[in-house]
């Protein structure tokens, strides 16, 4: 007979991430009925940061289309991604992404002491050495200072990975680079989900709720990019990942991001150079440029912009939010969430939950073309 | 047989008031670890103002973080005449004028990207572009000079509110190659600049005196400077540890 004493000192445990500093949210819900039936159709259940997203539809449709479930990793198993996006989530301070591991992690049976144990230190966690080589690197990538070089990723492929497999341990935490912008610019509510694990009712349907997430887990298979894929903004680097289930996924995302009419394309491409140059990834850079140049900005305009991040040439939306731009690759959650609701303020809600996402997949996209530029 | 179950029942129920207690002892035990592990990851996180993030890792994990080179822009920050100021009143009320002060340059500074690196007294030492790469390190410099320069207009009028004297800065700005690393001693080590450029920068905030202005600045940060600060280009002066005169820019203002 098990004595029936509460584990207070674990369940009630008050993880560092929940004591830093949080804004309150800068946008309403606005659930759309298409859209979340969507992600119900894609990924088996509808995440909260859907609701928040809809005025940006393919932002909404990227947390389905960037998610590890979703038969995206052909070479990486999904336990280890999970790890990765709590690494990742941890290190960005998203208290949002990392209450949401936390509790898929706990409802599959990860004890919370172990997901303390992994989110405290991983020089200190007990890691079998390829697991440990691969958080090890996620991070040193989500954190981009300095930027990834293919010899960064000599530890991985002594400790036995694959260069496919490499690829997708890259592609998880960047996608985790991306949600935690996404959920962390506009201060997205972080409690709901930081308190469920920790209610009753989540302990007695913890086992169900475990299956369910198992279920909706569907590993991906290698595939070729097909040839009406392989051009678009950053195919180059969408290409570099050609025979992983994730270029195919990443293709999608740039495309639906760029033909999005709520900011120009423009605009887009600025946030795109700017981030680049904030990162000091020369292969970002040149794809911004290029993809500037064909909307009609040449050189001379580019640099002056960049070189200062105003000019008479940037309309007032673009003077506003370029400066916010260079704030997404490394910040405290609370200064750029201040930084990002004055933001909104300024140029409205649409044009922000854009720019949210944009400068969200710039970060991302820019840590990957940098290793893999390196890497092919 | 009745005492034989008698004897099974109080056995039973010795052990499991054993194992409560113990497991009771465990939680206690787990709590007080826990609260400890919080401390300890608070004062981690507290420490990453202070030094980049890789270098509190591996000071977590027990390792020494090596030195290395960076490009930064240095900030280098005097109050004029506290030495006087010192004399005339009480140490309480010195402290607290000091440490106000402190507050809110280290406040203007973090704004702008930021971090101090050194506080010496009155002075202090704060580095852009020391923390992560940071294209735009000069210009967030120089506005993080007229920020401070903003701050300590208000926060002079609070002190002559309480009719304390004011408060006067000198501020050098310079931009180059340093050393970054742990400088101390196993007992006192901090996260720091040192090298030429500092020393530069130093001098460059000696020089406001000189010239009489607040907001110093160097070629190397005037080269890179967004056009619409407004500077004043001054006559070059020598200066201690340096072979060719500096020339210096007053910096005005921002007109953006």
């Amino acid at each position: 007979m098990r004595p029936l004493v509460y584990d207070r000192a674990v369940s009630a445990v008050g993880s560092l991430l929940e004591s830093i500093e949080w804004e309150s949210c800068a946008l309403e819900p606005l659930p759309d009925a298409e859209l979340l039936a969507y992600l119900r159709r894609e990924l088996g259940m509808v995440p909260r940061t859907a609701i928040y997203m809809t005025p940006c539809p393919w932002i909404v449709r990227s947390l389905a289309g960037l998610n590890q479930y979703n038969a995206l990793l052909a070479h990486l198993e999904i336990p280890l991604a999970e790890l990765i996006a709590l690494t990742v989530s941890e290190d960005n301070s998203c208290r949002y992404c990392f209450g949401m591991q936390r509790f898929v992690l706990r409802m599959q049976g990860v004890p919370e002491p172990r997901i303390r144990a992994l989110a405290d230190s991983l020089f200190a966690a007990e890691l079998d050495p390829r697991s440990r080589s691969a958080l090890e690197f996620a991070r040193r990538f989500s954190r981009a200072n300095p930027l990834l070089a293919a010899a960064d990723a000599e530890p991985l492929r002594r400790a036995g990975w694959s260069e496919p497999a490499i690829r997708e341990i890259a592609f998880v935490a960047a996608a985790h680079v991306y949600y935690n912008r996404v959920a962390t610019l506009p201060a997205l509510p972080p409690q709901p989900m930081e308190n469920l694990p920790d209610r009753w009712w989540m302990r007695v349907f913890a086992g169900a709720i475990g299956r369910r997430i198992r279920r909706s887990q569907r590993p991906g298979a290698p595939e070729s990019l097909p040839p009406d894929a392989r051009a678009g903004p950053f195919e180059a680097l969408v290409a570099s990942l050609d025979g992983l289930p994730a270029a195919r996924a990443l293709r999608g995302i740039l495309d639906e991001a760029f033909a999005s009419a709520v900011l120009p394309r423009r605009t887009k491409g600025l946030i795109f150079a700017v981030v680049a140059h904030a990162l000091g990834c020369p292969r970002s850079e040149a794809e911004a440029a290029r993809l500037l140049a064909a909307d009609g900005l040449g050189a001379p305009e580019r640099d002056e912009i960049l070189a200062h991040l105003a000019s008479p040439r940037l309309d007032a939306t673009e003077a506003a939010l370029l400066p916010l731009a260079r704030d997404t690759i490394h910040y405290r959650p609370a200064q750029i969430q201040r930084r990002a609701r004055a933001l909104r303020d300024t140029i409205g809600v649409e044009p922000f939950v854009e720019f949210v996402g944009v400068a969200s997949l710039a970060n991302a996209v820019c840590r990957l073309a940098s290793l893999t530029a390196e890497m092919s | 047989m009745r005492p034989l179950l008698a004897a099974l029942v109080a056995i039973a129920a010795f052990v499991w008031l054993w194992r409560a207690r113990s497991a009771r002892h465990a939680q206690r035990l787990r709590a007080r670890f826990e609260d400890a592990q919080q401390k300890l990851e608070r004062l981690q996180y507290a420490f990453e103002r202070f030094a980049p993030r890789d270098v509190v890792d591996r000071l977590a994990a027990g390792s020494e973080p090596p030195a290395e080179r960076r490009d930064v822009t240095v900030l280098f920050a005097d109050l004029v005449g506290f030495t006087r100021l010192s004399e005339s009143v009480e140490p309480a009320v010195l402290v607290r004028v000091l440490n106000g002060h402190h507050a809110r340059m280290q406040r203007a500074i973090a704004e702008h990207r930021g971090h101090v690196a050194l506080l010496i007294g009155d002075g202090l030492l704060a580095l852009f572009g020391a923390f992560d790469h940071n294209p735009w390190q000069c210009d967030d410099a120089a506005r993080a000079a007229l920020a401070m320069r903003a701050e300590l207009a208000g926060y002079n009028r609070e002190l002559e509110r309480e009719q304390l004297p004011a408060l006067a800065l000198g501020i050098g700005l310079h931009r180059g190659v340093v050393v970054t690393g742990l400088v101390g001693s196993a007992e006192l080590q901090q996260w720091t600049a040192v090298g030429r450029t500092v020393n530069l920068a130093a001098r460059v905030q000696d020089l406001t005196r000189d010239h009489g202005v607040d907001i110093l600045l160097t070629e190397s940060v005037r080269k890179e400077l967004d056009p619409r600060f407004a500077l004043r280009e001054l006559p070059a002066r020598s200066v201690r540890g340096i072979a060719q005169p500096v020339v210096t820019w007053a910096l005005d203002r921002f007109e953006g």
